[in-house]
């Protein structure tokens, strides 16, 4: 048995981090599966793990200590980098390495919550809204955290405002701007080197050129396509993605080379 | 290694940013700029994507061999990563991870808080005095169009009352979250001292006076804030306040998250 379990979705933004990190460590673990639209992550035998319900969530076997329970996905990968041998996902550089946080900051908190806004409003919202009513509010009444509650509520029944959604319209278009920029000085997102910020920007923009044609295509930002073709010619990631079960991560192969 | 440090006064981001630096004993040069007058934004510093994009909001930048960085929980840990020693940082990874989370918590629902109850209380009088024109020239140069929006708001005075209890909330959970730390007799946050502690105080400092409800009959907090206050490096660089009570001073933040 693996002493790391890991407690995930699909691989595709927060669950999809952990999961290529792993993977690029060789890390054996064991994949715990939670299907997000189903609600599982609400479930009282995962609050007993995570109580705040998100996912994804790492337990770690400690001889002396027990499991111990990780959170938060761009910490748990600092943490799957420092903590277990294998090639390192971090630069030397200390200027490079706040790089890779800055960069992971700004997609965590700015850039893919305006991409999720619109990926909630496709996929997820009319996904789950099939479901009976009466359950759905049930299911909701149960997440821990209230501001996830207030988000489910929105994404659930569409009720993002058009200001919102025009708000991350302009942010996914500035964005994808400044990856495109970034792409250009250098090899990898942050620096030289293939880094956390590289699975991390991955994540949220591996679909890219299929959710925003006009802006993200081999005319218009040739860096981010040859980035993002590069990172899933990467044996780890293609094993990430194969762990896929549903049509929205599948998308994933338009990045193969003809 | 040569270090110059844009600062604000001594309190938010600047405050974690100016005790990290004496914390670590880096040679820096100090420059001060005025962060309640959009002064990281203009010619007195150099600027890049990075810092114009920085989702700190007004915060302070450091220039380390030409590279001007941003994010003050970034600038620490570069400040401590460049030291032999790691002072204000665990170098044991599951450490590591739980001061990073901690600081992420702050930094997502704490800073975005104070900063918007901070510049309601302190701010938006001194913004309405401007002229148009004159507001417009200092609005100018800032390329973060969200940032630029708060900016307007403060002026103009748009306080959303739901942003303002959410505020309330966050700080009061966030005071909760450090009484539970310090309940086993703990000086510190995390054990150790630590980056936690530095960003926990900059943003909750100034909270005592426009918050007070969320502080009473928090015991273990008041004697925390005393430990943080009495540190040489906190000590020196609230000496750097050009103002009787820096924890007044606070320019637009981060966002409050737009998922609610």
């Amino acid at each position: 048995m693996s002493d790391v379990t890991l407690y995930h979705w699909e691989p595709n933004a927060n669950s999809g981090k952990p999961m290529l990190a792993l993977m690029e460590k060789g890390v054996e673990f064991e994949s715990h599966y939670l299907d997000l639209l189903n609600f599982d992550q609400h479930q009282p035998d995962y609050l007993a793990i995570n109580p705040q319900g998100t996912i994804p969530a790492m337990t770690h076997r400690n001889p002396k200590l027990g499991d111990r329970v990780l959170t938060e996905s761009t910490a748990i990968m600092e943490y799957v980098n420092a903590a277990f041998p294998g090639p390192q996902l971090m630069p030397d550089d200390p200027k490079d390495q706040w790089r890779v946080r800055w960069w992971m900051k700004f997609i965590d908190q700015w850039l893919a919550p305006s991409f999720s806004m619109i990926g909630w409003s496709v996929f997820i919202g009319p996904a789950v809204r099939k479901k009976d009513p009466r359950e759905l509010e049930a299911a909701i009444d149960r997440i821990p955290l209230p501001e996830r509650r207030v988000a489910w509520r929105k994404a659930i029944y569409g009720a993002f405002g058009e200001e919102e959604m025009k708000e991350s319209q302009r942010r996914v278009a500035v964005g994808i701007r400044m990856l495109e920029d970034a792409l250009s000085q250098r090899e990898w997102l942050a620096c030289n080197e293939y880094s956390l910020a590289d699975i991390n920007g991955f994540n949220s923009t591996y679909a890219l050129p299929l959710s925003q044609p006009d802006l993200a295509n081999d005319e218009k930002t040739p860096h981010i396509l040859e980035w993002l073709r590069k990172v899933y010619e990467r044996p780890a990631a293609k094993k990430t993605w194969a762990m896929g079960k549903t049509d929205m991560v599948k998308r994933v192969k338009l990045l193969e080379r003809s | 290694m040569a270090l110059v440090l844009y600062h604000g006064a001594p309190n938010g981001p600047s405050l974690t940013a100016l005790a990290a630096l004496f914390e670590t004993g880096h040679d820096a040069e100090l420059r001060p700029i005025d962060l309640t007058m959009a002064e990281r934004h203009s010619d007195k510093l150099p600027h890049n994507t990075e810092t114009e994009m920085s989702i700190e909001g007004e915060g302070p930048v450091l220039v380390a061999d030409g590279e001007p960085m941003a994010d003050s929980v970034f600038l620490a840990c570069y400040l401590n990563d460049t030291t032999q020693t790691s002072p204000i940082a665990p170098t044991d990874a599951f450490a590591r991870w739980e001061m990073m989370t901690w600081c992420r918590q702050i930094i997502e629902r704490v800073a975005p808080a104070a900063a918007y109850l901070g510049v309601k209380a302190h701010l938006g009088g001194k913004l309405s005095s401007f002229s148009d024109a004159a507001f417009e020239k200092l609005m100018a140069p800032i390329k973060s169009e969200d940032l630029k929006a708060r900016w307007n708001d403060i002026r103009e005075g748009v306080f959303d009352d739901e942003k303002i209890s959410d505020s309330k909330a966050k700080i009061k959970a966030a005071v909760e979250m450090v009484e539970a730390k310090l309940g086993d007799g703990r000086d510190w946050l995390l054990g150790e001292f630590s980056i936690a502690d530095l960003e926990t105080y900059a943003w909750l400092a100034g909270m005592r006076d426009i918050e007070l409800a969320a502080f009473e009959g928090a015991t273990g907090i008041n004697g925390w804030l005393g430990r943080m206050k009495a540190r040489p490096s906190v000590a020196r660089a609230l000496s750097l306040a050009t103002t009787p009570a820096p924890q007044e001073v606070w320019a637009p933040g981060p966002e409050i998250n737009r998922w609610g």
